[in-house]
């Protein structure tokens, strides 16, 4: 069913990615609360969220498809709109706390309704996204537009009944985990157990129970005793996707730390730690931001863990500490510029990376609005571009190449052309199916394998 | 060498960005700022182990060309002090003449810059080298509108920074407008003896209208012009001791365009000294999620070597120091 021909590099089985749909503005001049912070689908794929610096969270829900005539998989449309932090000013410090939605994580589902974490840097809030599609009508005492009825005027009386109604998605916060953090919240991540979650910020880890909004537990603490001693920070952190006992949690210096919350009510002394000794020949004053780890994923399966840094993505396995088993390489033809992207800031850019379903490929964004992705099977891998121009449905994307040095071929495209504003930090891939969200600065990109 | 005036950019780079992660939205990113501090000490231990850094010839009076912000490097071809495997191997740029710390040995005067017109030469080339300390200060409000500032928004790169410093040698490092004559330094190599009336309007396109407004706005006496920024500057330029009464002119000019960079120091406090500073001790307590202090202590008193300190000229202590 699948299409198998060669596709140029081709990155997962040869797969030819199509343009389906972009969401968000046309407009050149980004509007700064537009800016998209975060993106995930939900575990059945159906839903996809994605969160702003405006802190708002936009929802979209994939059309049923007509299973007869799958010419391409479901479209995603707006499902859901809601503000889900607000800018807020920390008196006490005279800090503001910025409303950007710095993460979204999907709770599995378990009823009618869905529910899902999202975070800012200092709150996590625990929405319901739940539908209504009839209203109760006929009361005896309340008029149909909600006005009281004169009790006196009652004369008969009815059993109020469901009439359908046009749909509704209503998204109400269930729970808000504040105070718990002091400084800025950079991951959180949903236990197994579909009890509990984690959430961690540059200096520590806690614990929180869903149901349970007073209190957390400190599981990782690396705030040193005085604070100029520091350095390093926790950049991300992660539950083991089947053991709920296990989580790592990634540094600024490149290391990533596994945990058993068994061993120990806190979590300081890790059980495995994870660390590539650094080439010395690629030293250079910007080596240690470089190494700094920007993302860390389990694969589903459990078994291996990928980590993003500056110019690369790596594959661990979790029996392996002493260096990784895969490392792919996202732009190395970025290593002479550091200086360059050091002044303009973009060295600090965290990049993230995810797995697709099999966890055969991996993926991660780039500059120029490219995103690359690595077959680890075919060792393959290929650049896309998410633009505008590509833009009718099922046309198949083109993969770009980029000329590091020397004799700029036909159709690549050089270092110094690339344009720096234009970054991919957030990317996401259906749980199940070859469907890509890719954001932009300010637009949602879905691309689909192509189907026939 | 090249290591030293990469590191010396680097160092005021980081700086900047670390003066402007205090007015950023949503507090002091304690993440970013520990990269920084990390490159800052990294940039510290080459600028201040390299030895002699005078004795290093300047072949051409060009040292590598400011690598101009990645979307303006049609202007630039090529990006020759990015990185170490690029900046190592090229031949080492002119460096800065402050390089020679302790050396009293007064700079000659320099003439009159054309721009300021009125005034003496030494006094118009103190207000622009005020000007342009003063403009990389304002750097972070201008850097929206400068032709130069960085891509990403909220940059608060400083690619004015380091020109400016330079300035200070008269090397600004485009050798668009220094053709040659290395030799004519008394005390250095670098082309920075006789000041020429370089600094001003021959700045290339790339450093922007910065540099030509740090020096268009120039004339009249030191205080005036600099006036904008003098809540930050005039302090320290008074307090600031000068190492040597002969090099009165070229030590109060160059006081003058580290002033700020001290006054930056102390702004933001020991940060992480504990990583930067050689020995351990001093510092001040931090409070939690806000690790740059604001009070104003002197460079000199973060590290524990005051008395060395006090000998060192300002730029020095405030690497040290920091």
């Amino acid at each position: 069913m699948k299409c198998k021909e060669m596709g140029g590099a081709g990155g997962g089985n040869d797969i030819q990615w199509c343009f389906s749909q972009v969401k968000g503005a046309v407009d050149d001049d980004v509007a700064e609360a537009d800016i998209i912070s975060t993106v995930e689908f939900n575990h059945s794929g159906e839903l996809l969220a994605t969160g702003d610096k405006g802190g708002r969270v936009v929802i979209f829900q994939q059309e049923q498809e007509n299973k007869i005539q799958s010419h391409s998989r479901g479209e995603y449309n707006v499902y859901s709109t809601f503000q889900s932090h607000e800018p807020e000013f920390d008196y006490l410090k005279s800090l503001e706390i910025e409303e950007k939605i710095n993460k979204i994580r999907w709770l599995p589902q378990k009823n009618a309704a869905q529910f899902l974490l999202s975070t800012n840097d200092k709150t996590i809030k625990l929405w319901k996204i739940s539908e209504r599609d009839k209203r109760p009508e006929g009361y005896n005492l309340k008029e149909e537009d909600g006005r009281y009825r004169d009790p006196t005027t009652v004369t008969t009386l009815r059993v109020p009944v469901f009439r359908p109604m046009d749909l509704m998605v209503e998204a109400s916060p269930r729970r808000i985990f504040a105070n718990a953090h002091t400084y800025h919240i950079n991951s959180i991540s949903i236990n197994s157990d579909y009890e509990t979650y984690l959430s961690a910020d540059d200096l520590r880890i806690n614990l929180w129970h869903l149901e349970i909004t007073d209190r957390s537990f400190n599981i990782v603490d690396i705030k040193p005793a005085n604070m100029e001693e520091l350095t390093e920070v926790i950049t991300a952190a992660e539950f083991h996707p089947n053991s709920c006992n296990t989580f790592v949690y990634s540094s600024s210096k490149g290391t990533i730390r596994l945990c058993d919350m068994r061993a120990s009510a806190l979590c300081d002394r890790h059980s495995k730690l994870f660390e590539e000794p650094e080439d010395p020949s690629n030293r250079s004053f910007f080596s240690e931001i470089i190494s700094s780890i920007s993302d860390v994923k389990f694969s589903h399966s459990g078994r291996y863990m990928m980590t993003r840094d500056y110019l690369s993505v790596k594959i661990w396995d979790l029996n392996m500490e002493n260096r990784p088993v895969e490392t792919y390489q996202v732009h190395e033809y970025l290593r002479s510029k550091l200086c360059s992207l050091y002044e303009n800031d973009c060295i600090f850019d965290k990049f993230e990376c995810c797995w697709n379903g099999s966890d055969s490929v991996v993926m991660t964004g780039s500059y120029n609005n490219f995103f690359r992705m690595f077959d680890r099977n075919t060792k393959r891998d290929i650049t896309l571009e998410a633009s505008r121009e590509n833009n009718k449905p099922r046309t198949v994307l083109k993969p770009r190449k980029v000329c590091a040095s020397g004799k700029r071929k036909k159709d690549e495209i050089s270092v110094d052309s690339l344009d720096f504003n234009k970054k991919i930090l957030h990317t996401a891939w259906h749980p199940k199916e070859n469907i890509i969200a890719v954001a932009t600065t300010n637009n949602l990109y879905i691309f689909q394998d192509k189907v026939n | 060498m090249e290591f030293k005036l990469e590191a010396h950019r680097i160092v005021s780079i980081s700086l900047g960005k670390i003066y402007n992660s205090r007015v950023q939205r949503g507090g002091i990113k304690l993440h970013k700022n520990l990269l920084v501090s990390l490159v800052l000490r990294s940039a510290r231990q080459v600028y201040l182990s390299d030895p002699c850094p005078g004795l290093y010839l300047a072949g051409p009076a060009g040292s590598p060309a400011m690598p101009p912000p990645p979307q303006q490097q049609q202007q630039q071809p090529g990006e020759p002090a990015a990185g170490p495997p690029a900046g190592w191997g090229e031949p080492p740029p002119p460096p800065p003449a402050r390089a020679a710390w302790p050396e009293p040995e007064p700079q000659p005067e320099r003439p009159a810059a054309p721009v300021t017109g009125a005034g003496d030469a030494p006094r118009g080339g103190e207000v622009e080298a005020a000007e342009a300390a003063w403009r990389r200060v304002e750097g972070a409000r201008e850097a929206a509108e400068g032709g130069a500032a960085g891509p990403a928004g909220g940059s608060d790169g400083f690619p004015e920074g380091p020109r400016g410093t330079r300035r200070q040698c008269g090397c600004p490092p485009g050798a668009e407008d220094r053709p040659g004559a290395p030799g004519a330094c008394p005390r250095l190599a670098c082309c920075c003896a006789p000041r020429p009336a370089e600094d001003e309007p021959p700045a290339p396109p790339a450093v922007g209208p910065r540099k030509r407004g740090a020096a268009g706005v120039g004339g009249g006496p030191a205080g005036g012009p600099a006036s904008g920024s003098s809540p930050l500057k005039k302090p320290r330029r008074n307090s600031e001791e000068q190492p040597g009464g002969a090099a009165a002119a070229a030590a109060e000019e160059e006081e003058m365009e580290t002033g700020n960079v001290a006054n930056l120091i102390s702004i933001f406090g020991s940060s992480f000294s504990g990583l930067l500073r050689k020995s351990p001790g001093g510092g001040r307590e931090e409070a939690e999620g806000e690790e740059s202090g604001a009070e104003a202590a002197e460079p000199g008193q973060i590290c524990c070597d005051k008395p060395v300190l006090r000998d060192m000229n300002p730029w020095s202590t405030a690497i040290v120091a920091f």
